[in-house]
C-alpha cells in the first residue's frame, strides 16, 4: 500500500483504539461499581470470610477510601489498576495479579487449542458444505452445527467425560498433567468440549459467507472465462474472507465464557475456575480484574479484527479514505 | 461460408416445465446476431444454456457443434472445459456485480492467462487498450471505475481468451444511454477486427435493430421468428414482433395513443400445444390453439412461427394497433402560455441546491423550473444529473440546502397536494398488506371515505376484485396502475412520475403510459415525468427540461428541445438513441 | 457452544436444491421430529403441578442408585430423588424462563429498536451506543459476574439476561425498520400525509414483525442454554428447585454412581435447544423466502 492509502489508514486505527479506550472506561466504571450492586454492606463483603470487627472494618474502609465520594473512590482504584494492582483476593489474602498469572496458563492452552481446532475444522467444513449445497454431506454438517450451536459447553463435557473417562478409560477424569503430551492428553477432552460449539458456529458463518459469493454474478462470469474450479473457488474464498475474518474475532469474546464452564465441569485450574469460585465467594477484587483483563483483551481483538477487515476489503479501505 | 456456430434443439427445462422450446440457432464469424424479447421470453436461458452455465435445477438439451466440435448440451462440467472461454465467452448485464469487488482489474483480466508474470501483464495492457482504457485501471478496484469502464474491464476479461463467440446478455441495459452507444461500438469494433461472432441478448429492438445482421424473436419461451434484421423489423411475419414493434415510442414525433399490447406475457411451461401468443393476438383462429404453429419460411432466411403468416404480411403495422393507424399530432405550444400570458404556474422551483454528504459534486445546482396547471413537463437526464433528487425535493422527501418551490395556492399541506409514483413496481406496493388496505390507508389519510377504493381501481383499469388481493398475485404492469390510484386517492394537484414505466416492459410501458395520458385529461391533472428515456419523453410531455450534473443545461417545448436541440449534450443524447424504427433518410 | 452467541450467528439459507415454493410448505422431517420434542417438553411443563410432589421425594438412606432399581427408571441422585420425575419437574424452569427472557428482549427490541430505526437522531444515537457497549462485551462473562455479584436468582437471572439479549434485538429490528423505511411503498404512505406513527404501526410493522417472532424463537433457544449454564453454576435458580443445569451440576460427582444423573438432563438440554433451534431456524428461513417470493 503506498503511503498516500497508509494515512486513512492510521487514522482509522487510531480512532477506533479511542473508541476501545472509551469503551474500557465505561467498563471499568462499571467493574469498580459491582462492590455496590452486591446485596449487604459493602466493608462486611469485602471483609469476607475474615473475623468482623470494628477495627477490621475500619481498616477496610480506609484500605477503599469507602468514606469519600465515589470518584475519588474509583480514581484511586483505577490509578492502582492501571498499575497492574488490583488488590489482594479476599478469600486468600494473595496479591490478585500473582493469583490469576498461576492460573492462566491452563486457560491458554484450552482456549488455544479449542480457537485452532474449530477455526481449521469449521472453516474447512463450511466451504465444503457451501460449494456441495444440498448433498448429503452439507445436510449432516449443517444438522451437526445447528446441534453443536445448541448444546451447552457444560452438557457436552459431562457427556464427553462420561463416555471417554469414566466408561471407555481412554482419557483422564481430572488433572492438567505434566509435560508436554501428557497435558495434551489431559486437555484434549476440555478442548474438544469447547471447540464443538465454535467449530459449530464457524461452520454456519463460513457456509452463509462461502454460499453467498458463490450466487454472485462474478463466479458466473469467471466460469464462463473458462476458469477451472479451483481457480474459482480461490477467487470465492477471498471474497468471503471479509465476513469470516471479522465473525473469528467475535470467537474469542464466545470463547472466554464457554472456557468457565468447561474449567468447572473438567476441574481444571484455570482462570475460568478462578472467575467461578471468586463469584460464588464474592471475591470483588479478582472479579474486578478478571473482567477487566478479559474485556481488555476482546476490545483489543475487536479494533485487530477491524483493521484487518480494512485491509482485506478494497472498498472499504476507499470509503474510509474519502472520509 | 459455413457455420461458426450452429446449434440444434436447445431446449431448457425448468423446475415447473420447459421454460424454452427447441431452437435451432447458427452463427458465421463476424456475424452478430440478436435474440430478442420480452421478460420471460427465455432470451437469457438460452444465452445461459450456451456457456453451461444455468442455474441449479435448470437443464439444458440439445447440440451444439463449434468450430467442429460437437458438444451434447446436456454435459456436465467436464465437457464444457475449453469450449467456455476460447470458444465463447459471455459477458453479463451488470457490469457492478459481474467483477469481483476485492480483486484489482488486471488481476480480473488476467486470469486464466498463461505464461510469465511480465507476459501476463504486458498481454493485459493490450486487453485495456483494446477496450479503450488506460494501462492503469490494471492497478485499480473496480469500485473504483463508472459502469461504463467496468463493463470495459469486463469486455477485457472476456476476451483474455480470445473466443470466437461472445455472447452479450443485455450488456448496455443497466448503462446510460451515451455510455452504452459507446459500449455497443466498442463491441462491433472488436467483432470486426477479431472476427468473431455476436449473439447479441437485448429486449430493446433499436439496440436489435442498429446492432444486428439476423434477428430471433422469442415470446414465452418460443422462437417465433427469425430473419434478417432488416426483414423482421419492416416487413414483420408474427403478429408479435409486429405489435412488439408498435409499442415501441418513436422519437420523432408524438402519437396520439401509442399502440399497446393487452393482456401480458404466460408463463412457458402454461402454455401447452397452442401458440403462446393466440390470447392476446387479435388475429388468433382456431388453428392458433389446437397447435403450436411451426417455423413457416416466409422469404430468404426468414421465417415465422404462425399460422397466418401471409396476412401480417400484407399490412405489417396497421392490423396490429388499436384502432386506427396513428398520425403524428402537433403538440399544443404551452411553452409560450406560462410566459406570454403571465399566468401563474402551479409548481415553481428556483434555484434548487443540494449537496449530499461525502459527495464532490452537488445533486442538484441552482435548478429552476416551472409547471402550469394542466400541463406535462419531462425532466430528462443520465444517472447523476439529479432528476430524482429534484423530484424527491418536489415531493418533499429531501430537503434543498437552498432554494424555494412553490406550489400555487399557498405552501401549507404541500405533501398532500404533490404525490408520486415511483420506478421499482416490485417495491411501489406493501407486501404486507392487500391492495385495498393500501388504498384506504391513503384514502383515510386524506379524509375520503374507504368507499372509493372500488372507483379508484376502476378508473386505472383494474377490476374492483382486486381490492382483495396481495402484490404477490399482481403483475409489474398492475402495481403500478394500483401505485397510481394511490397517488390519485388524495386528489392531487401534481403528480410526479419518477422513471414509472422504464422498469416495465415495452407492451405494458405503452398500457401505462397510455392510461395516464387518458388520466390527465379525464381529471385534469398536471404531471412532471422524471426519465431518462427520450423517447418516453417525447410522447408524454409538451415541454422538456434536460438536466446534467445537477443543472439544467436546455430547456424549451418538446418538440422543439428533440428536433432542434441547441446544447452540445442534448444533441448526444439525442445521437445516443437507437431507434427501433426505420429512420427516414 | 457458550451461552450467548445469539447475537451474530448468521443464518444458513435455504438447503434444498427443490423448487422453493414445494420445499417451503411442508415442514421437513428433522422439523417434524423438533415439533414432536417441543410438545412433549411443553406437555412435561404443564404437568409440572402433578409431577412436582413426586421429584421432591427425598430418599437420603437410598442415595444414589444406578438404574433399574424399583420403581427409579433412571435411578436416583444424591439425595435419593428420583431422576426421571426430576427431568420432568425441570421442563417448567427450562422453558419458562427462557420464555420470559426471549419476549422480555423482543419488547426492547421493538420499543427500542422501532422508535429509533424509525425516527433516527439522538434517540438512534443512543440506542447505538447501548448496543455497541452491551455486544462489544462477552457476555456469557457478565451474565455470570452479574448474576454472581446480584447473588443469583430466578428472577435476577432473568433480567441480567433480558438485559444482554436486548442488543441483538434492538439491532435486528432497528435494521429491519431502517431497511423499510426508504422503500417506495413507505415513502408513498409517508408523502400520502399518514401519520409517522401510523406508518410505523401500520405499514412497516406488518412487514417487520415475522422477522421478530422468529428472531424471538430462536433466542429461547440460547436463552435455555444461558440459564441452565447460570443454573449449573450455582446462580439461576436456587438450591432444591428441580432444573436442568442443576442437575448437571450434581450429577458431575454421580458419574461413577449413577451417570443418568447426568445423562437424561444433558441430552434432554441439547435436543430441546436443537429442536428450538431447527423449528425458528425454519420458520425464518420460510418467512425470508415469503419475502423473496412477494
Amino acid at each position: 500500500m503506498s503511503e498516500g492509502r497508509a494515512r486513512p489508514l492510521v487514522a482509522y486505527t487510531l480512532r477506533r483504539l479511542l473508541g476501545a479506550v472509551a469503551l474500557l472506561f465505561v467498563l471499568s466504571v462499571v467493574v469498580f461499581s459491582l462492590i455496590y450492586w452486591a446485596p449487604g454492606d459493602i466493608a462486611r463483603n469485602l471483609l469476607g470470610n475474615r473475623q468482623v470487627t470494628p477495627e477490621s472494618l475500619a481498616a477496610v474502609r480506609r484500605q477503599y477510601h469507602l468514606d469519600q465520594p465515589f470518584v475519588v473512590q474509583y480514581a484511586g482504584w483505577l490509578r492502582a489498576a492501571l498499575h497492574g494492582d488490583f488488590g489482594r483476593s479476599i478469600r486468600t489474602g494473595e496479591p490478585v495479579g500473582g493469583l490469576i498469572r498461576d492460573r492462566i496458563g491452563v486457560t491458554a492452552a484450552i482456549c488455544g487449542l479449542a480457537f485452532v481446532l474449530s477455526v481449521v475444522g469449521g472453516v474447512a467444513a463450511g466451504i465444503a458444505c457451501a460449494v456441495r449445497r444440498g448433498s448429503w454431506l452439507d445436510r449432516i454438517l449443517v444438522s451437526g452445527s445447528v446441534l453443536g450451536v445448541s448444546a451447552p459447553a457444560f452438557a457436552v463435557g459431562l457427556l464427553l467425560l462420561y463416555v471417554f473417562a469414566v466408561w471407555l478409560g481412554w482419557f483422564p477424569f481430572y488433572g492438567t498433567g505434566d509435560g508436554l503430551l501428557d497435558g495434551l492428553w489431559h486437555l484434549a477432552l476440555p478442548a474438544l468440549t469447547l471447540a464443538i460449539g465454535l467449530a459449530a458456529f464457524v461452520v454456519k458463518l463460513t457456509r452463509a459467507a462461502v454460499a453467498r459469493e458463490l450466487d454472485a454474478d462474478y463466479v458466473v462470469f469467471a466460469r464462463s472465462r473458462g476458469l477451472g474450479r479451483g481457480a474459482v473457488l480461490r477467487i470465492v474464498l477471498r471474497n468471503a474472507a471479509v465476513p469470516i475474518v471479522t465473525s473469528l474475532g467475535l470467537l474469542l469474546a464466545y470463547l472466554f465464557g464457554g472456557t468457565v464452564l468447561v474449567e468447572v465441569t473438567f476441574a481444571l485450574p484455570g482462570a475460568g475456575a478462578l472467575m467461578q469460585d471468586a463469584v460464588e465467594f464474592k471475591d470483588f477484587p479478582v472479579v474486578q480484574a478478571l473482567t477487566l483483563a478479559v474485556g481488555l483483551i476482546v476490545t483489543l481483538s475487536a479494533v485487530v479484527v477491524d483493521v484487518v477487515y480494512l485491509l482485506v476489503d478494497p472498498r472499504l479501505r476507499g470509503r474510509v479514505s474519502h472520509r | 461460408m459455413s457455420a461458426l456456430l450452429s446449434v440444434t434443439g436447445l431446449s431448457v427445462l425448468g423446475p415447473r416445465g420447459r421454460l424454452v422450446e427447441p431452437v435451432d440457432l447458427a452463427l458465421d464469424p463476424g456475424e452478430t446476431v440478436a435474440i430478442v424479447g420480452e421478460s420471460g421470453s427465455g432470451k437469457s436461458m438460452t444465452a445461459k444454456a450456451l456457456t453451461g452455465l444455468l442455474p441449479s435445477g435448470v437443464r439444458a438439451a440439445g447440440t451444439m457443434l463449434l468450430g467442429g466440435r460437437e458438444l451434447d448440451l446436456a454435459a456436465g462440467e467436464t465437457g464444457w472445459r475449453g469450449i467456455r472461454g476460447g470458444g465463447i465467452a459471455l459477458l453479463l448485464q451488470d457490469p457492478f456485480t459481474s467483477l469481483s469487488p476485492v480483486h484489482r482489474c488486471g488481476d480480473q483480466i488476467g486470469w486464466g492467462l498463461t505464461g510469465s508474470r511480465r507476459t501476463r501483464s504486458a498481454r493485459v495492457a493490450t486487453l485495456l487498450a483494446e477496450v479503450g482504457l488506460p494501462e492503469r485501471v490494471a492497478g485499480q478496484y473496480p469500485f473504483e471505475l463508472s459502469g461504463g469502464m467496468r463493463q470495459r474491464v469486463a469486455l477485457a476479461a472476456a476476451l483474455a481468451a480470445d473466443p470466437q463467440v461472445l455472447i452479450a446478455d443485455e450488456p448496455t441495459t443497466a448503462l446510460d444511454v451515451t455510455t452504452q452507444k459507446d459500449v455497443l461500438d466498442l463491441i462491433a469494433g472488436l467483432q470486426r477486427s477479431r472476427d468473431m461472432g455476436l449473439i447479441l441478448i437485448t429486449h430493446d429492438l433499436g439496440v436489435a435493430r442498429s446492432r444486428a445482421d439476423r434477428i430471433l424473436v422469442m415470446y414465452a419461451g418460443r422462437l417465433v421468428e427469425q430473419g434478417s434484421a432488416a426483414a423482421v423489423l419492416d416487413t414483420p411475419g408474427h403478429p408479435y414482433s409486429a405489435r412488439l414493434l408498435g409499442c415501441e415510442p418513436p422519437l420523432d414525433r408524438q402519437l396520439t395513443r401509442l399502440a399497446s399490447i393487452a393482456g401480458s406475457v404466460p408463463q412457458p411451461y402454461d402454455v401447452g400445444a397452442a401458440c403462446a401468443f393466440a390470447p392476446r393476438c387479435m388475429l388468433a383462429v382456431d388453428a392458433c390453439v389446437a397447435a403450436a404453429p411451426p417455423l413457416v419460411a416466409i422469404g430468404p432466411g426468414h421465417a415465422a412461427a404462425c399460422v397466418r403468416t401471409g396476412e401480417v404480411l400484407d399490412d405489417p403495422v396497421g392490423p396490429t394497433v388499436d384502432g386506427p393507424r396513428p398520425e403524428p399530432v402537433e403538440s399544443p405550444e404551452t411553452g409560450e402560455v406560462i410566459g406570454a400570458t403571465g399566468a401563474v404556474p402551479l409548481l415553481r422551483v428556483a434555484d434548487l441546491t443540494r449537496r449530499f454528504h461525502g459527495t464532490e459534486t452537488p445533486a442538484l445546482d441552482g435548478v429552476s423550473l416551472e409547471v402550469a396547471q394542466g400541463e406535462s413537463v419531462a425532466v430528462v437526464g443520465e444517472s447523476g444529473s439529479g432528476k430524482t433528487t429534484l423530484a424527491r425535493c418536489v415531493v418533499g422527501l429531501e430537503h434543498p440546502d437552498s432554494g424555494s418551490i412553490e406550489l400555487a395556492g399557498g405552501a401549507d399541506g404541500r405533501a398532500q397536494r404533490v404525490q408520486i409514483v415511483f420506478q421499482d413496481p416490485y417495491s411501489a406496493l406493501n407486501p404486507g398488506l392487500t391492495i385495498g388496505t393500501t388504498l384506504r390507508e391513503t384514502l383515510r389519510a386524506a379524509g375520503r371515505p374507504a368507499e372509493l377504493v372500488e372507483g379508484l381501481l376502476e378508473l386505472v383499469g383494474l377490476p374492483a376484485a382486486y381490492a382483495r388481493r396481495r402484490p404477490k398475485a399482481l403483475s409489474g404492469g398492475e402495481r403500478q396502475r394500483v401505485a397510481i390510484a394511490r397517488a390519485l386517492a388524495v386528489e392531487p394537484d401534481l403528480l410526479v412520475l419518477d422513471e414509472s414505466v422504464s422498469a416495465l416492459d415495452v407492451s405494458v410501458q405503452a398500457q401505462v403510459l397510455n392510461l395516464l395520458r387518458d388520466l390527465q385529461q379525464r381529471l385534469d391533472l398536471t404531471l412532471l415525468f422524471i426519465t431518462h428515456d427520450l423517447a418516453v419523453a417525447r410522447q408524454v410531455s409538451q415541454r422538456v427540461y434536460v438536466m446534467r450534473a445537477g443543472r439544467v443545461v436546455e430547456h424549451g417545448p418538446t418538440d422543439a428541445v428533440l428536433a432542434r436541440p441547441q446544447q452540445d449534450y442534448t444533441q448526444r443524447l439525442l445521437a445516443s438513441v437507437p431507434s427501433a424504427h426505420r429512420t427516414e433518410d | 457452544m457458550s451461552m450467548l452467541t445469539r447475537a451474530r450467528t448468521p443464518r444458513t439459507p435455504d438447503t434444498s436444491g427443490t423448487p422453493r415454493t414445494v420445499a417451503a410448505r411442508r415442514p421437513p422431517l428433522t422439523v417434524i421430529a423438533a415439533m414432536v420434542v417441543l410438545a412433549l417438553v411443553v406437555i412435561a411443563a404443564l404437568l409440572h403441578p402433578l409431577v412436582m410432589d413426586w421429584a421432591l421425594t427425598q430418599n437420603v438412606a437410598l442415595g444414589p442408585v444406578g438404574t433399574g432399581v424399583e420403581g427409579h427408571v433412571f435411578g436416583t441422585d444424591q439425595l435419593g430423588r428420583d431422576v426421571l420425575a426430576l427431568s420432568l419437574a425441570g421442563a417448567r424452569s427450562a422453558l419458562g424462563g427462557p420464555i420470559l427472557v426471549a419476549l422480555g428482549s423482543m419488547l426492547i427490541g421493538v420499543v427500542l429498536g422501532g422508535t429509533a430505526g424509525y425516527r433516527g437522531g439522538s434517540l438512534d444515537f443512543l440506542a447505538g451506543r447501548y448496543t455497541d457497549l452491551l455486544l462489544a462485551l462477552p457476555a456469557t462473562l457478565l451474565a455470570i459476574v452479574v448474576a454472581g455479584v446480584l447473588g443469583g436468582g430466578y428472577w435476577v437471572t432473568a433480567v441480567v439476561l433480558i438485559v444482554l439479549f436486548s442488543p441483538s434485538d434492538v439491532r435486528l429490528v432497528r435494521a429491519a425498520v431502517m431497511e423499510q423505511r426508504p422503500l417506495p411503498y413507505i415513502e408513498a404512505a409517508r408523502v400520502s400525509g399518514i401519520s409517522g406513527p401510523r406508518v410505523l404501526f401500520r405499514h412497516i410493522a406488518p412487514n417487520v414483525l415475522p422477522i421478530v417472532v422468529a428472531n424471538a424463537l430462536l433466542n429461547v433457544a440460547f436463552a435455555l442454554v444461558a440459564f441452565s449454564s447460570l443454573s449449573y453454576l450455582g446462580l439461576g435458580v436456587p438450591p432444591g428447585t428441580p432444573d436442568w443445569g442443576r442437575q448437571l451440576a450434581d450429577g458431575r460427582d454421580l458419574l461413577g454412581s449413577n451417570p443418568m444423573v447426568t445423562i437424561v438432563p444433558g441430552l434432554l438440554i441439547i435436543a430441546t435447544a436443537t429442536a428450538v433451534n431447527l423449528v425458528g431456524d425454519w420458520l425464518e428461513g420460510r418467512l425470508n423466502s415469503e419475502a423473496v417470493e412477494r
